[in-house]
């Protein structure tokens, strides 16, 4: 009993310990390709360790909402590592929370809350990161939800756990045109929410800002929280990827120490590989005009409703 | 009917290469490239052709051999190869004056999949082969068939018109190889010529398109000329 509680904050700790490390991995590979030196794969916890160490500034305009949205985003990154297989192939205790959907839920949640403080100070950026956000969010949404209904189909349960077993132990599933489309709608739902090209949401230019127009008058610690936040959801994102759709091996099964340390190694290794694929997309793409985001995610929507159809037929 | 008792292994091969060439169409209809719309064709080509051999080889039909060949290469080679010269000499590039957005003819492409998906279920369940490979082969023709005619619609360029054609007939091809694979091989040679032939004449249409009202597009046509 005390083993899997111990394991079950394990999972959460990886998440919050590790999510640094893929985005410095990506970001250094990224810079590598361009043959670039780039600053080495542990910026990101650098970075973060400066940010805790400045004064809190709050923008006269702030309501107590500008407080509470940075706590409530870190938090729900770090209740979605309970639902989902991170380290172990089995439920542990508290998994049975909520299935996949109430996953999507809790990762909503947090950033509907860093919406409303992109809107509470008041200011011109704010408000206009946030409309972004919201309407990239309207996009992607539908084929999120289509995603979903097409795991639901294929595995005929809403949990994660049961969708990797599967996945697993018949090869013909995972070979069937209906997962193999999943997987790559949901690869482009990937890119989208994780600020990746062709949708670069994070970049600095003014006319570009979603990501960074929502959290423009954050400073210090709550900058930190939500920076380790957003990059908690790139590390949950791409769990969700490897662990219950691409790469379902190599979870630690019988749940001992050596098991999850190698879970962990496993689960970076999968990550660096996802996290090359994301680099080659990056390198090769470039951003697509605001009136274009809908091309990608209307393929994705396609994919995920041909999933659906290859679901029904096989 | 050779589908209904397929092996698993080849249920699955079928469906794998049936829903790719749905796939191509998509791709097809979502690129704004006249040149990706030729590879994508090319290559869809390229897959019935790799299903009709296959077909062959389980149903064991020796002459399904020459018509995967055969397709392969007036589909896959020739008739690309045709529309890749008018298209060099068009200096088109892109279609430039979209009726519908990419995106939103890939919805509407998703919706007509659906609607394929409802009326196969319902003639499979009719002939009492629901949830096997027929009704998987019925969906992907019947919704080739609609992206077919979408692309007639909403296309405007005449090289896009003609490749919304062949689509067309590429799903009617594709489904016959899976539902009726004994099909008389005089048929099909028939047919290949009759695609060439529409190939001719489009590439003569496009000839004067260009000489007498001085462009490719479909949108400047409106009145009649005696």
């Amino acid at each position: 009993m005390t083993r899997v509680i111990l394991l079950q904050i394990a999972q959460v700790l990886a998440v919050l310990l590790l999510a640094p490390l893929l985005q410095g991995i990506i970001l250094q590979f990224e810079e590598r390709v361009q043959r670039a030196q780039g600053p080495g794969i542990f910026q990101p916890y650098r970075d973060l360790r400066k940010l805790f160490h400045k004064q809190i500034v709050l923008p006269e305009t702030a309501s107590w909402l500008f407080w509470i949205a940075p706590v409530v985003a870190f938090t729900a990154m770090m209740t979605v590592p309970i639902l989902i297989p991170v380290l172990t192939n089995f439920p542990l205790p508290l998994s049975d929370m909520g299935d996949i959907l109430g996953g999507g839920l809790i990762l909503t949640l947090g950033g509907f809350m860093i919406t409303l403080a992109g809107l509470d100070s008041g200011s011109a950026y704010g408000g206009i990161g946030s409309s972004r956000a919201v309407m990239l969010a309207i996009l992607a949404e539908p084929t999120l939800i289509l995603v979903f209904v097409g795991i639901t189909l294929l595995a005929k349960a809403m949990l994660p756990f049961v969708v990797n077993h599967l996945l697993v132990a018949q090869p013909a599933v995972y070979w069937s045109p209906a997962h193999l489309f999943l997987v790559a709608a949901f690869f482009v739902l990937l890119l989208v929410e994780t600020d990746r090209l062709p949708i670069h949401s994070s970049t600095h230019v003014e006319v570009y800002m979603i990501e960074e127009g929502r959290i423009l008058e954050y400073a210090g610690p709550l900058l930190a929280l939500l920076r380790w936040a957003s990059m908690m959801k790139q590390f949950i994102l791409y769990t969700i990827f490897c662990n219950v759709l691409l790469l379902p091996w190599a979870l630690s099964i019988e749940g001992t120490a050596i098991g999850a340390l190698g879970a962990a190694a496993a689960l970076m290794f999968k990550f660096t590989l996802v996290g090359c694929a994301v680099v080659v997309v990056e390198t090769t793409q470039s951003r697509l005009r605001f009136y274009r985001y809908q091309e990608p995610l209307a393929a994705s929507f396609l994919l995920a409703v041909l999933a659906i159809i290859g679901t029904q037929l096989s | 009917m050779l589908v209904a008792h397929l092996s698993p292994l080849a249920a699955s091969l079928f469906s794998l290469i049936a829903i790719a060439s749905l796939l191509l169409a998509f791709v097809m209809l979502g690129s704004r490239w006249l040149r990706h719309y030729l590879y994508a064709f090319a290559l869809e080509s390229w897959l019935i052709a790799a299903l009709s051999a296959a077909v062959g080889y389980y149903g064991q039909y020796p002459e399904l051999y020459l018509i995967a060949i055969l397709t392969a290469v007036f589909r896959g080679c020739l008739l690309p190869y045709l529309l890749l010269r008018i298209v060099r000499r068009l200096n088109v590039a892109r279609e430039l004056h979209v009726v519908v957005q990419a995106s939103s003819s890939l919805v509407i492409g998703a919706f007509a999949v659906v609607f394929a998906l409802v009326v196969a279920t319902h003639i499979g369940d009719t002939l009492g082969l629901g949830g096997t490979v027929v009704v998987l082969a019925l969906t992907v023709m019947l919704s080739m068939k609609l992206i077919g005619f979408l692309m007639l619609t909403v296309r405007h360029e005449a090289i896009s018109q003609i490749l919304g054609l062949l689509v067309l007939e590429n799903g009617i091809f594709l489904g016959s190889q899976i539902l009726v694979p004994g099909m008389p091989l005089l048929l099909e040679i028939v047919i290949l010529f009759d695609l060439l032939i529409i190939v001719a004449c489009f590439g003569l249409l496009v000839q004067y398109l260009i000489s007498h009202v001085g462009t490719t597009s479909s949108l400047k046509l409106r009145r009649l000329v005696g």
